[in-house]
């Protein structure tokens, strides 16, 4: 078990390693970059000019150089030992390339010892590693990325965490009994309304709740005047708003107001988990009725709901287990394009956003975030298997 | 050995009933799943739909009505030169019912091509790893997992935002670029663009085949036949995409059905944030993101892409529902 947890934790390091590398040069080596908009914009640019901008966004260092300053912060100047510099006349980065008619290559070249006055700590002083995302550029610009996606995250996780509980309440009872009466009427129409709800895009089922609940909620209350209104988007209210006739002027801010507001996307959220958990719950259940400890427990004359609760379902759980494990980093990630649809003030929405208005830095840190989640929740998950089930052994 | 000829002529002894082959047996299991079979129904009718589209569509795809009564229009809206418009206008005043035949071939286009490549290079990938083993296995199957290990659909979001932001030009030779356009119906300097997006989800979407295939080819290059390949000097090429690949196919065909569904929701969720398949090359997911801005004036909008979206996906589920019954041996009746 320990060396197979030091070989993960070696993987797990090698695929964060791997993201920040696909992520770096997808930022710094692919065409475009902060220049191209400028060049486009005024055509007649003096090379001196040029340099300066390059130097602004450290685009005067080599990559690598680049690289290891943007994930931990070094180097940010000659190495210091005892009051003595080592390296400081290492060439790091060309400050003026030279035009083909000095021969090209590089006129002035920035020599590591130079690097303290022209790239002082502002910019990123520890680097990512370490969680220093830098500020943002554009949706808040100045304020620290890593500030943003905190004030984002309690959004982000009332939502998750209400739709998970309320997705584990109703598919483990709907999974079971779908397994347990099998070929009924009911399993049937269960797993049909489950499959077409597990290959539904989640974004249209959004929409339709929208139409259903809001847009069309007026003509609908004309024929049941209990038909409720719900709020499309954000999170709060700006004014009293009335739901139905059975809930007028509701105060913008209140619990009852969060509570509406929260109503669409958790709906959403929970029916998309719902249809793949139960139909997941319901295979790994009926894998298990079949088996012989289960058939021996009925002879044994036990009632048929110990059968099922204590000997079946606890053994049907163990791989159920794992998949909840693991879609809870899915979370951060999955809910972009729910909180998108409902406007939602969460962390996927602060990506889309980011992304939107090429704030880089905002949505570097959310994929930084997601995939050191996802790495350790799988890990976690792996583990977990093999504590709940005593017979998996990994070596 | 003197009864080494009888079994030849055993097989001449006519059987009661008739002879299935392979083929008919699967045939028949899959024509039992009713679903299924409305499923292939829906994606022929679709698939008609989108090859016909600059036949039967009656505007250009980018025709604008300007003087159109009203923008966006509810179906039967008539044209200013007196034609109706089946699904009414978008708020450009294009037909919504032309653009949404376009945006049939645009989606399922490239659906098509992103699981037609991404499974062939997944089968060639995984079954070389799997028969060769050796380092080639090590790298192929690190890749896979690291791969499978990294939350998708930022990455795709923000890879496919950034290269389509810097209008990123791929070095494709003009058959490429030609034949896309082709398939899309739309001029190359749109397609270069769908290529792109392309581009991104096979690169994404090729795991799953290479898994599913460097498991059967891990089991099946230990099986006598395999052995018995050797021994009469077959090559390991030959070995390896006449036996090994047509073996482990089965489970790769349903696996690409249901990634069929997988890369049309991925497109339309792509497209409807914005980052896929860019105006004014129509997609039903670019249609349903003009359509959510619209929605609340014009409720019917979402409904004309989302529709048929949700058909396809639904059937494409359905059929690889189908086919994983009707080709797994331990159901058989």
């Amino acid at each position: 078990m320990t060396a197979y947890l030091i070989r993960r934790l070696f993987q797990m390091t090698i695929v964060i390693f791997g993201v920040s590398i696909f992520m770096f040069s997808l930022f710094n080596i692919a065409p475009g970059g902060p220049l191209t908009g400028l060049q486009q914009q005024q055509r007649r640019i003096t090379p001196e000019e040029r340099a300066r901008i390059r130097a602004q966004y450290e685009l005067d260092l080599y990559w690598p150089v680049r690289y290891t300053r943007w994930l931990v912060g070094w180097p940010q100047g000659p190495l210091v030992i005892n009051g003595q510099e080592f390296f400081a006349n290492v060439p790091v980065g060309c400050y003026l390339e030279a035009t083909p008619e000095q021969g090209g290559g590089c006129a002035d070249y920035v020599y590591l010892s130079e690097v303290p006055q022209l790239h002082p700590k502002v910019r990123s002083s520890r680097g990512i590693l370490f969680g220093d995302f830098g500020p943002s550029t554009v949706v808040q610009a100045g304020q620290p990325v890593w500030d943003l996606l905190a004030s984002r995250l309690w959004a982000t996780v009332e939502l998750q965490v209400i739709s998970l509980a309320l997705a584990l309440i109703i598919a483990i009872p709907l999974g079971i009994y779908s397994a347990v009466h099998q070929y009924s009427k009911f399993d049937y129409s269960f797993t049909t309304a489950a499959f077409i709800g597990s290959s539904m895009p989640t974004f249209f089922f959004g929409l339709m709740f929208i139409l259903v609940f809001t847009i069309l909620a007026g003509q609908i209350q004309d024929m049941w005047a209990w038909w409720p209104t719900l709020p499309p988007g954000l999170r709060e209210a700006v004014r009293p708003y009335d739901v139905a006739s059975w809930l007028t002027s509701v105060q913008p801010g209140s619990p009852l107001d969060r509570f509406l507001h929260l109503l669409m996307p958790v709906m959403v959220l929970t029916i998309v988990s719902v249809a793949a958990w139960s139909r997941f719950l319901r295979s790994s259940m009926l894998e298990v009725l079949r088996q012989d400890y289960v058939r021996t427990a009925r002879a044994k004359g036990l009632v048929e709901r110990l059968v099922i609760n204590k000997h079946a379902l606890r053994n049907a759980l163990i791989p159920f287990i794992t998949i909840v494990v693991l879609q809870i980093p899915l979370f951060f990630a999955g809910a972009i394009v729910t909180e998108t649809v409902f406007a939602w003030p969460g962390m996927g929405r602060l990506f889309f956003d980011a992304l939107n208005r090429s704030d880089y830095n905002i949505a570097l840190a959310f994929i930084y975030v997601t995939t050191i989640l996802t790495v350790v929740a799988t890990l976690l998950g792996d583990i977990l298997y093999s504590v709940i089930d005593p017979r998996i052994r990994y070596s | 050995m003197t009864a080494s000829a009888e079994p030849i002529a055993i097989r001449k002894i006519p059987r009661e009933g008739k002879e299935e082959s392979q083929f008919q047996i699967v045939l028949s299991r899959f024509l039992r799943h009713r679903l299924a079979v409305a499923g292939v129904a829906v994606i022929v009718i679709m698939f008609v739909g989108a090859l016909l589209a600059p036949y039967i569509a009656p505007f250009p795809r980018d025709a604008v009505d300007v003087a159109v009564a009203t923008r966006p229009g509810p179906p039967g809206t008539m044209s200013s030169a007196g034609q109706v418009h089946l699904l009414g206008v978008d708020h450009l005043g294009r037909d919504l019912f032309t653009r949404l035949l376009y945006g049939a071939r645009v989606s399922l286009s490239i659906a098509f091509i992103v699981v037609i490549v991404s499974e062939v290079f997944g089968v060639i990938l995984g079954a070389t790893a799997g028969f060769m083993g050796g380092w080639f296995d090590i790298f192929i199957s690190r890749l896979v997992e690291f791969l499978l290990s990294i939350p998708t659909l930022p990455i795709l979001l923000i890879t496919a935002s950034i290269l389509i932001k810097t209008e990123a030009q791929l070095p494709l030779p003009a058959f490429v670029t030609g034949f896309v356009s082709w398939m899309l119906a739309s001029p190359p300097q749109e397609a270069n663009k769908v290529i792109v997006l392309i581009v991104i989800l096979i690169l994404l979407g090729w795991t799953g085949a290479a898994r599913l295939m460097r498991g059967m080819a891990l089991t099946l290059r230990n099986q006598d036949f395999v052995e018995a390949l050797r021994a009469v000097g077959a090559s390991n090429t030959r070995i390896m995409f006449r036996h090994i690949i047509p073996n482990g196919l089965a489970p790769i065909l349903v696996n690409a059905s249901l990634g069929l569904a997988g890369i049309v929701i991925a497109e339309a969720t792509l497209s409807f944030l914005g980052v896929g398949v860019q105006e004014p090359t129509p997609s039903w997911g670019n249609m349903l993101s003009t359509a959510q801005s619209y929605m609340f004036q014009h409720p019917w909008l979402p409904l004309v892409p989302g529709i048929p979206l949700c058909l396809v996906t639904i059937s494409f589920n359905f059929i690889g529902d189908g086919l994983r019954d009707a080709l797994d041996p331990r159901l058989k009746r």
